[in-house]
């Protein structure tokens, strides 16, 4: 009986929890479709009518479009380079028995720790006397500082729990190391990859400080956008655009993590627990 | 193997090695290049201001709050959401949302959540007879909004986790030792936290690869405020560096932030591994 009661509230309870995690979410794309007089009331208004004015306004008004085509570029961009530069370093890391791999491990683990900041300055720096700030491919690189070793640490464990007769059969049967794992290991382990992939996206996606330092017009992302809404102290903040465009940058994100949550989550949890 | 470690070789030892040698030069603003060799003269400089230590310790206050906090809440949600029904999965992948919401963005629709004026935060907390409260007005309540809204951010991903790393536990553990008639304190004390202890490590490690980088958030909602009260460091750098130009200072601001980082992040990974080895 006790324990039923228990059960019930422990359902209860992460409804209840997931409720309140998910209402600021659900607030802001509400005040988003708000008119301007629907936003500053008190109480709050939870019921309205609707209208889209705020999307049609600020969208050309803070060229949302260009930034969003930006965004995905860039992320996109990072996510390939780093899903395919990092699975197969982890990949070497997990099979290929090298004197050191375990400091290799470490390392990039350590790294994964380095503040991005004490990269931003001099990335700033060089990207300044190289002429190549404010283009999509310096913020994609700069981008593979943190996405690389993230892969790679994903990818080494993914690689490690899958049985090595895999690759050695292929190997015997005269395929090559390379040959090997694209033949066999890639497909076998598209769903990691795939997850790993669509992560590094989105981590790429939300990244501020390197986009606020390495862009100024042509490669500025949406993450910034939203600091320049938010960041104006001089007029305050303007809570329909920042509810607009905060909403349509969230929005992409959501709808990928939930398409392929379940190996997200798995993927996710694995990163985190196995070493 | 090879190309990730030119790509990391290029874009990650080589600024960190730039960022040291301009931490002992002089930056000529003109062309952006490290001119002459100053020796520790900007660390001497850094160190001795007091903005500096300032940033340091209001980092300090964030993690010690931040860190603990959402540890807590994650595995607890975490314990709520593995009770088994139907709508589980929904659960977990629901929670998954504020996971991906941009640090900035949550930020900025926290800024307008806490608004002293029209939030919806103050006028509940008025239903229970709170407040009003200037959540970014007073130096105390500036620092609990950037925990809070920290902990509304980086929660799931503690419970996703924990979720994860519950329900891998070994459950003919529990059952044996049920049956031996063991009450729920030496279960909890005997079996529970020892099988726990290497998840919440690992769980702890990731978290604090993460809360480390701070910046995003409190760029969006405090921007530091008032005064200096949530100036986290990674912020204080950046604007010294961005906005006031002074970049061999920061550099030098920044080996030092990079080595206590590293020093500490390699202390709690031998740690949780040592953990790990025990239980």
């Amino acid at each position: 009986m006790l324990r039923h009661l228990l059960h019930r509230l422990r359902i209860a309870g992460s409804i209840a929890a997931c409720a309140v995690f998910l209402f600021p979410v659900f607030w802001m794309a509400l005040t988003s479709f708000k008119q301007q007089r629907d936003v500053f009331t008190s109480p709050p208004k939870l019921f309205f009518t609707p209208t889209i004015e705020t999307y049609t306004t600020y969208l050309r008004f803070a060229d949302v479009p260009g930034r969003m085509l930006n965004t995905v570029i860039v992320a996109v961009g990072a996510g390939l380079v780093s899903i395919i530069a990092g699975s197969m370093a982890g990949y070497a890391l997990a099979r290929i028995p090298l004197r050191g791999a375990r400091t290799i491990g470490t390392l990039i683990l350590l790294s994964r720790g380095v503040p991005p900041i004490a990269l931003a300055v001099p990335m700033f720096l060089v990207a300044r006397n190289l002429d190549i700030t404010d283009k999509h491919i310096t913020l994609i690189l700069a981008y593979c500082t943190f996405l690389i070793p993230y892969v790679m640490w994903l990818m080494r464990g993914f690689f490690k729990s899958l049985p090595k007769e895999l690759e050695e059969s292929a190997i015997i049967d005269g395929c090559s190391r390379f040959g090997a794992f694209f033949r066999i290991i890639v497909p076998i382990s598209l769903p990691g990859i795939l997850s790993t992939f669509i992560f590094s996206i989105i981590l790429a996606w939300e990244e501020l400080l390197f986009a606020l330092v390495l862009t100024n017009r042509n490669a500025v992302t949406a993450p910034v956008a939203v600091a320049g809404i938010a960041a104006d102290m001089l007029n305050g903040v303007n809570w329909g655009a920042l509810t607009a465009v905060g909403t349509i940058t969230v929005l992409p994100v959501v709808f990928f993590a939930l398409l392929v949550q379940k190996w997200l989550i798995k993927g996710l949890a694995d990163g985190a627990t196995k070493g | 193997m090879a190309p990730a470690f030119l790509i990391l070789l290029a874009v990650l030892a080589y600024p960190i090695l730039y960022t040291v040698e301009i931490s002992f030069s002089e930056l000529d603003l003109a062309t952006f290049l490290p001119s002459e060799w100053v020796g520790w003269d900007n660390y001497e400089t850094v160190l001795t201001d007091e903005r500096f230590w300032h940033s340091l310790k209001v980092t300090g206050i964030y993690l010690a709050f931040a860190m603990p906090l959402q540890m807590v809440l994650g595995f607890a949600i975490a314990f709520l959401v593995n009770a088994e029904w139907r709508g589980r999965g929904l659960i977990r992948a629901l929670f998954l949302i504020p996971m991906v919401v941009a640090p900035v963005v949550a930020g900025g629709l926290w800024r307008m959540m806490l608004d002293p004026l029209w939030g919806i935060t103050n006028y509940l907390l008025g239903l229970l007879g709170v407040g009003p409260l200037d959540w970014f007005g007073d130096a105390t309540l500036a620092m609990a909004t950037i925990v809070l809204i920290d902990t509304w951010r980086w929660t799931p991903f503690v419970t996703l986790i924990a979720t994860a790393g519950l329900l891998s536990l070994p459950q003919d553990v529990f059952e044996a030792a049920e049956i031996d008639g063991a009450n729920w304190w030496v279960m909890l004390r005997h079996i529970t936290l020892p099988l726990l202890v290497p998840i919440i490590a690992a769980a702890f490690v990731v978290r604090w690869l993460g809360a480390v980088k701070m910046f995003d958030i409190v760029l969006a909602s405090t921007l530091g405020g008032p005064g200096r009260a949530t100036n986290v460091i990674n912020l204080f750098i950046y604007q010294e560096a961005f906005r006031g130009l002074k970049f061999a200072e920061s550099a030098a601001m920044s080996v030092v932030v990079l080595i206590i980082t590293m020093v500490l992040t390699a202390i709690f990974l031998r740690a949780s591994r040592q953990l790990e080895a025990r239980y």
